[in-house]
């Protein structure tokens, strides 16, 4: 009996040590941390929709109806303090994990003005490439009224994305993310809705 | 001589992934580039020789009949502040190794030298014996990155290095690491084979 008290008593203090150990480097981490992915956001934000001289998260307004479970963020750019554009979050599913990714509209012309991959953990040298900036630049301007499309040849028509080679799953996860911001879009703003 | 010896033996005669065969999972799952084998080992360096010392340190005090549990939760908060800080200071590491971090908590090798070596070695020999075992692991997790990023992606920490050629994309998807792997295991056994 004693001996369970004993032992107990050890690995309380192991367990607490360690407790005490891991929230002084919380405390370190933690703000860098939250600095550090509002900062990319930041970035991301300036990447999609560079014209724009404010960015305000409007999701409480936006995303109050049933809406794409895919949707996480709705951001509206504003441009010397009348809105220009939309942002959007999204998360997909892809090949090995979420992809997040950024979209951005553009008010005036309906139109896609760029998006940008945030976080995902597709395999390298394949579908990793859906980071870089010649897959991501295959969006830009495309229209929002027509759905996009994944094509594994070279596109003949204006809503076709040309996917990466050997990495169909995570250009479709893409581009279905990009379909529920561009849904959303379509619906809430390019009908003629002012926000 | 002998501390010298501690940091050896792991590299070369005990190596863990390539003698002990521990730690195959992240050697099978990160390996798709130098980057993060380099990354994957620095991390795993770390814990481990933070665990060696705490648990050598407390050899002595930790009784014998709960001793698994004392260093799994070592162990645990180890790898959660390296989480934590490699999230902080090196984001797009943080970002490729992915869930493999935490999941250092279960690598086998250093569970493996806590019951091996530091419960009952003093201080000094367990830093060294962690150090080299984490540089075997790590050299273990370059070579086999390099022959996948090599022969999978055309590259060598990123730089392209087989201009002209298409990659072997089989060598980056999962088959390509067993295959790699079970080369160089066999390769290794028919040269200390031929030594012996």
């Amino acid at each position: 009996m004693r001996d369970i008290v004993k032992l107990s008593l050890f690995l309380l203090t192991v367990a607490g040590v360690a407790a005490a150990g891991l929230s002084y480097v919380n405390g370190l981490t933690g703000p860098l941390i939250e600095k550090q992915i509002l900062q990319r956001k930041i970035d991301g934000f300036k990447e999609v929709y560079p014209q724009s001289d404010r960015v305000e998260d409007e999701s409480a307004k936006y995303l109050k109806e049933p809406h794409d479970p895919g949707l996480k963020e709705v951001n509206v750019a504003y441009r010397n303090g009348a809105p220009a554009g939309v942002i959007y979050a999204v998360e997909s599913k892809g090949y090995s994990g979420p992809i997040t990714l950024l979209a951005g509209f553009d008010l005036a012309t309906a139109r896609i003005t760029a998006i940008k991959i945030l976080n995902q953990r597709e395999t390298p040298g394949l579908g990793a490439k859906a980071t870089q900036s010649d897959f991501q630049d295959r969006y830009r301007h495309k229209s929002a009224a027509a759905a996009l499309e994944v094509t594994r040849s070279v596109p003949t028509r204006e809503n076709e994305i040309q996917a990466i080679t050997a990495s169909t799953i995570t250009s479709r996860a893409v581009t279905k993310g990009v379909n529920a911001a561009r849904e959303h879009f379509t619906a809430q703003f390019a009908g003629g809705k002012q926000p | 001589m002998s501390l010298i010896n501690e940091i050896t033996k792991g590299i070369v005669r005990e190596n863990p992934l390539f003698r002990l065969v521990l730690g195959c999972c992240p050697a099978l799952a990160i390996t798709t580039s130098v980057e993060n084998g380099l990354g994957m080992g620095a991390a795993f360096t770390g814990v481990l020789v933070a665990s060696n010392i705490a648990i050598s340190a407390l050899r002595n005090i930790i009784p014998e009949s709960v001793r698994i549990p004392a260093y799994i939760v070592i162990i645990a908060a180890f790898v959660t502040m390296t989480d934590q800080l490699m999230h902080a200071f090196t984001p797009a590491l943080y970002t490729s190794l992915g869930i493999f971090i935490p999941l250092i908590v279960v690598n086998c090798i250093i569970l493996g030298r806590a019951e091996a070596f530091a419960n009952r070695n003093p201080i000094i020999p367990s830093i060294c014996d962690g150090l080299g075992m984490g540089a075997g692991y790590t050299l273990a997790l370059v070579l086999v990155c390099s022959f996948r990023e090599v022969l999978g992606a055309g590259t060598f920490l990123g730089h392209p290095v087989l201009p002209g050629s298409s990659p072997a994309i089989l060598m980056i998807l999962p088959p390509g690491g067993f295959i790699t792997l079970g080369c160089l295991l066999g390769f290794l056994n028919k040269l200390q084979k031929k030594s012996a």
